[in-house]
């Protein structure tokens, strides 16, 4: 065991896998290019009819659980399904098959969290606002969204931190990312290479998570911040 | 037959075997023929189970009770089975199956079968003739790329050093057949290598995408026959030779004696590269099922009318 830390030690240590094409500094890029364009692109996407659906109490459940059963498909299941509907649709192998599965991913927890966070806000503080004389405009930005902040925020952490983790898959339809170290690894029965390729994407899970953590912290109104953590474990 | 069927059986297990096939047998038609029943088996893809139940419908064909396991598993699961006596023939691959057994392969096909006989002998395997037909590691290249380079064999690939992305599985760079070989042997540079798949979906939507332009193939794989890809002629002989024989357990041939051996035999002769990859092209793309297939070819060979 002391022996093999060793040897992923000495992996790190050796700058001929940080650098080129297939180095670590590369795939890092590569796998963080992927995971920002997938999760601001899922959060564009899933959102903004969320908090217009809950906001006008528009489909209920009904919609959350139409979108949820989506997130009961294997991660493997998806980019494999997304391969050829790709290249089908003429954007071949590699990036965009990768892409396309991570937002198919990411987009119903964000779309279920916000949908069930504007939809939780209490209702006698929605009439409340109506009484101080709130537009509905000003009912959504004012109240319904602040109070649902801490719900939404964190189901885009929750999804980027999925995103990074998945986006390890990319690696068997032919992209590139830290799951390679993974896949090439194993190719090889190259355990080390295997081991270091995990603690890398792990590493940028934690990071990732602790850098939406801080936005999260610095976006979310100072009374409501205690409610993120409970309500995620129910939602999320 | 049935005298020198006798006369060869040798041992108490042997013996045991014949009884029960026979008993089993007793009732069938005039044409079966008494001794134990050959269990077969096959690695766990497509074209090796296709050319298992090739050899059951031979040896059916001339009288032979069968039994099949086919899509046993991988070489480490089956090629035990076979020493065991739970399977009693399979076919094989010699280049990649004296390598499992520790010898050495070569491209020369006669050396690399002449060495499989030795290696597996003490085991009590002994394989029968050899096809012509082989499923070794190759290089393909669409029509396009073939026709605008001028691209016919493996060597050709020097002239465009530096210019072109090979795709192939992620252990390529690491093995002599693949990237290694490639530039040790042919001295080929790549602009660019990029870890796909061996062979599979990937690989080709690569090369119909031109994100590559050389891939890793099969040689017999129905990929090529479907989408018109050149396999280019491994001029320098890279790839050890990788004929498709028979592995049979000893005790089955003392058994039966010669006619076992001719009657399959006479199906490997007639196995070819060509007739392979078209076998594999029904079964892989078209979904025709591998009995059918396996029936119309041995009729179309003339081994069963």
């Amino acid at each position: 065991m002391i022996s093999f830390l060793g040897e992923v030690a000495a992996w790190f240590g050796d700058s001929a896998n940080w650098l080129g094409a297939s180095g670590i500094l590369n795939r890092l890029r590569e796998h963080i290019q992927i995971t920002v364009a997938a999760t601001a692109v899922s959060t564009v996407v899933a959102i903004p009819p969320a908090v217009w659906l809950a906001h006008r109490r528009i489909g209920g459940t009904f919609v959350v659980a139409v979108v949820n059963i989506a997130r009961a498909i294997p991660s493997f299941a998806i980019v494999v399904l997304f391969l050829p509907i790709s290249i089908r649709l003429g954007l071949g192998i590699g990036f965009w098959p990768t892409f396309l599965a991570l937002l198919f991913l990411a987009i119903p927890p964000m779309f279920t969290n916000a949908y069930t966070g504007v939809a939780g806000v209490d209702p006698d503080l929605v009439e409340a606002s109506r009484g101080m004389g709130m537009t509905d405009r000003e009912v959504l930005t004012k109240v319904e969204l602040p109070m649902a902040s801490p719900v939404i925020l964190a189901a885009v952490r929750v999804a980027a931190v999925q995103v990074v983790a998945t986006a390890t898959l990319g690696a068997l339809v032919g992209w590139g990312g830290l799951g390679r170290f993974i896949v090439d690894g194993f190719a090889v029965r190259d355990s080390v290479e295997v081991f270091a390729g995990a603690l890398l994407v792990a590493g940028l899970a934690i990071v990732t998570e602790l850098v939406l953590g801080t936005v999260e912290k610095h976006v979310v109104p100072a009374t409501l911040r205690t409610r993120a953590d409970g309500v995620e474990s129910v939602v999320a | 037959m049935r005298t020198h069927a006798r006369r060869t059986i040798a041992g108490a297990a042997i013996v045991a075997f014949a009884l029960i096939a026979a008993a089993c047998g007793s009732g069938d038609d005039g044409g079966t023929i008494e001794g134990p029943t050959i269990t077969i088996g096959s690695a766990g893809f497509s074209e090796a189970a296709l050319v298992g139940e090739i050899y059951a419908q031979a040896l059916e064909a001339d009288g032979y009770q069968v039994e099949r396991k086919l899509n046993t598993g991988t070489r480490e699961i089956y090629a035990p089975a076979l020493e065991s006596g739970e399977l009693d023939l399979i076919p094989e691959y010699t280049g990649s199956v004296l390598t499992f057994l520790g010898g050495t392969s070569t491209p020369d096909s006669d050396e690399t079968y002449a060495s499989l006989q030795v290696a597996w002998e003490p085991m009590g395997i002994e394989v029968l003739d050899y096809a012509p037909a082989q499923d070794k590691n190759g290089f393909v290249v669409t029509q396009a790329t073939a026709d605008e380079l001028g691209l016919e064999k493996v060597s050709d690939l020097a002239a465009y050093n530096g210019t072109l992305i090979l795709g192939g599985p992620p252990e390529c760079p690491e093995r002599e057949f693949c990237l290694k070989g490639l530039e040790s042997v042919y001295g080929l540079e790549f602009a660019e290598f990029r870890p796909l798949d061996a062979g599979g979906p990937i690989t080709v939507a690569a090369l119909q995408g031109d994100e590559i332009q050389v891939g890793t193939m099969f040689t017999s794989s129905a990929s090529i026959y479907a989408n018109g890809f050149v396999l280019l002629d491994d001029d320098k002989g890279l790839q050890p030779a990788e004929n498709l024989v028979p592995a049979v357990r000893s005790e089955i041939i003392e058994a039966y004696g010669d006619d076992f051996k001719e009657s399959l035999n006479t199906v490997s002769a007639k196995l070819t590269t060509a007739e392979l990859t078209s076998l594999n092209k029904f079964v892989e793309v078209d979904g025709e099922d591998p009995e059918t297939v396996a029936a119309e070819w041995l009729k179309a060979i003339g081994v069963t009318e």
